[in-house]
């Protein structure tokens, strides 16, 4: 079974929390989040607990980097691949 | 949102006061000169079930929501006068007891849970260091993993009753060139080797509330007392502070209900110019202040504790809370002092204690600056 794509939520979450009021077409999979300044590194917490939470995964620290987590299809492509990873472990 | 209270919680309101009444009264003015923490009257809250009250009762907790929980730190703050141990009770609630229960293993809460809840032991927090106060994320204390212990380096400051607390939450980074990810979170008991209380810091206020510094050489912490995973310690400071900021300010909420009775109380009784002072305008309006200033820090109050309650993101309902009730409390105060006069200005009269006292909010669990800064940052600022 294949897991859903990450990015609708992940929007939805970045919209709510850092872009209120921005109009949400201006946020694409390549917006460069962290080097961007839309997101701090305490907005990276804030986006690495909500994905924990919303995918039930826990990351290491050296995933936790802007390599990562600079766009969405960044945080798209982790998510994936962690996923795939848990779903072969299973 | 509903902020009616049920009978259950009116009639626990009701005994809280009834034994802040009985049994929460001392020479509050000598311990305050002294700078003297009350392990009598600790032990009595603890025994009532103040300590407990948010917490499970398998950890011997009360099991109440937290709502209730704030409307009882409400009451006391509402009769006893000792602002410091209500503080000390509040610290710990929210940042020890919580985080420990919120990210702690079965094992952590078993072992300080429960002998927290029972006021057997006293627990305190250390984030701040001479160097990371507000930037509390630029932390220096270090913790490095050596087999199945760590071992942390560095300084502490500002911990509130670090010289009567049993055992201390700790946050120290294992690589700082993670920044925030770096930062780990430990239990640490007092009789760690390498830990040592030292530097007892003399305040304006909440002088019964002790505070010091804490040194770490080479302390030694099993793995098992980490506080969550390795690198989730901002998280579980993040969390911790969100309760703080929400509810920490409950008991000055009842403190403020105190001032403006005992101040309502005072202008009817004081003569000046051949009347009350309460039918002069100008005293009639400070009074009428302290008034409204209560009735919206307490709104505020309940906000933040019924999102805490329903898990509902609160956004910016704690700092809000927080930046209104402190700033609310210190101009209650200030008034409270006015209304008095001279008499104002006097320790035997307590008002200038609780203004005192007050100052301290605007600097604890976050400043207002950064209350306003987090606030900002919601307004998307």
């Amino acid at each position: 079974m294949t897991n859903p794509s990450p990015l609708p939520s992940v929007k939805q979450f970045i919209l709510d929390h850092f872009l209120e009021g921005e109009d949400p077409s201006r946020l694409t999979a390549t917006t460069p989040l962290m080097t961007g300044g839309i997101i701090d590194s305490l907005g990276l917490l804030e986006v690495v607990s909500f994905l924990e939470k919303e995918f039930h995964l826990e990351f290491e620290a050296h995933e936790v980097a802007p390599a990562n987590f600079d766009t969405l299809a960044g945080i798209e492509t982790l998510v994936k691949r962690k996923q795939s990873q848990r779903g072969s472990a299973s | 949102m509903e902020f009616d209270w049920t009978a259950d919680q009116i009639a626990f309101r009701e005994a809280v006061i009834g034994f802040a009444h009985k049994s929460l009264r001392d020479d509050v003015i000598a311990r305050d000169a002294a700078g003297e923490f009350n392990r009598e009257l600790w032990r009595r809250c603890a025994e009532f079930g103040i300590q407990g009250l948010p917490f499970p009762e398998a950890y011997g907790g009360g099991g109440n929501d937290p709502f209730t929980a704030v409307l009882a730190l409400e009451a006391l703050g509402s009769v006893c006068r000792d602002n410091g141990l209500l503080f000390a009770l509040a610290a710990q609630m929210w940042s020890v007891q919580m985080p420990i229960h919120r990210f702690g293993s079965e094992d952590q809460k078993r072992r300080y849970l429960t002998r927290l809840c029972s006021g057997e032991w006293i627990g305190a927090h250390g984030m701040s260091e001479p160097e990371a106060g507000s930037d509390a994320f630029s932390l220096q204390t270090r913790a490095e993993r050596r087999g199945d212990e760590y071992v942390l380096n560095g300084t502490k400051t500002f911990v509130s009753d670090a010289s009567v607390a049993d055992v201390f939450v700790v946050f120290a980074t294992i690589d700082r060139s993670l920044g925030p990810l770096g930062i780990t979170g430990f239990i640490v008991e007092r009789d760690s080797p390498g830990l040592q209380v030292s530097g007892a810091i003399h305040k304006m206020g909440m002088r019964t509330s002790p505070m010091a510094e804490l040194a770490l050489e080479d302390c030694r912490v099993p793995v098992a007392n980490r506080l969550g995973r390795e690198g989730r310690g901002a998280q579980v400071f993040n969390d911790s502070m969100e309760w703080e900021r929400g509810c920490i300010l409950a008991s000055a909420v009842g403190a403020m209900e105190r001032q403006l009775a005992d101040s309502i109380t005072y202008a009817r009784q004081r003569q000046q110019f051949g009347a009350p002072i309460s039918q002069f305008q100008a005293v009639q309006h400070r009074l009428v202040d302290m008034k409204v200033r209560l009735e919206a820090a307490r709104l505020l109050l309940y906000r933040a504790a019924w999102s805490k309650q329903h898990d509902r993101d609160p956004g910016p309902a704690a700092a809000i809370a927080k930046l209104a009730i402190s700033e609310a409390w210190v101009q209650s105060g200030l008034h409270a002092v006015q209304v008095r006069g001279g008499y104002g200005y006097a320790v035997e009269y307590e008002a200038e204690r609780d203004f005192r006292d007050a100052v301290g909010s605007l600097l604890y669990s976050g400043t207002s600056d950064m209350q306003r800064n987090l606030i900002a940052r919601s307004l998307g600022l």
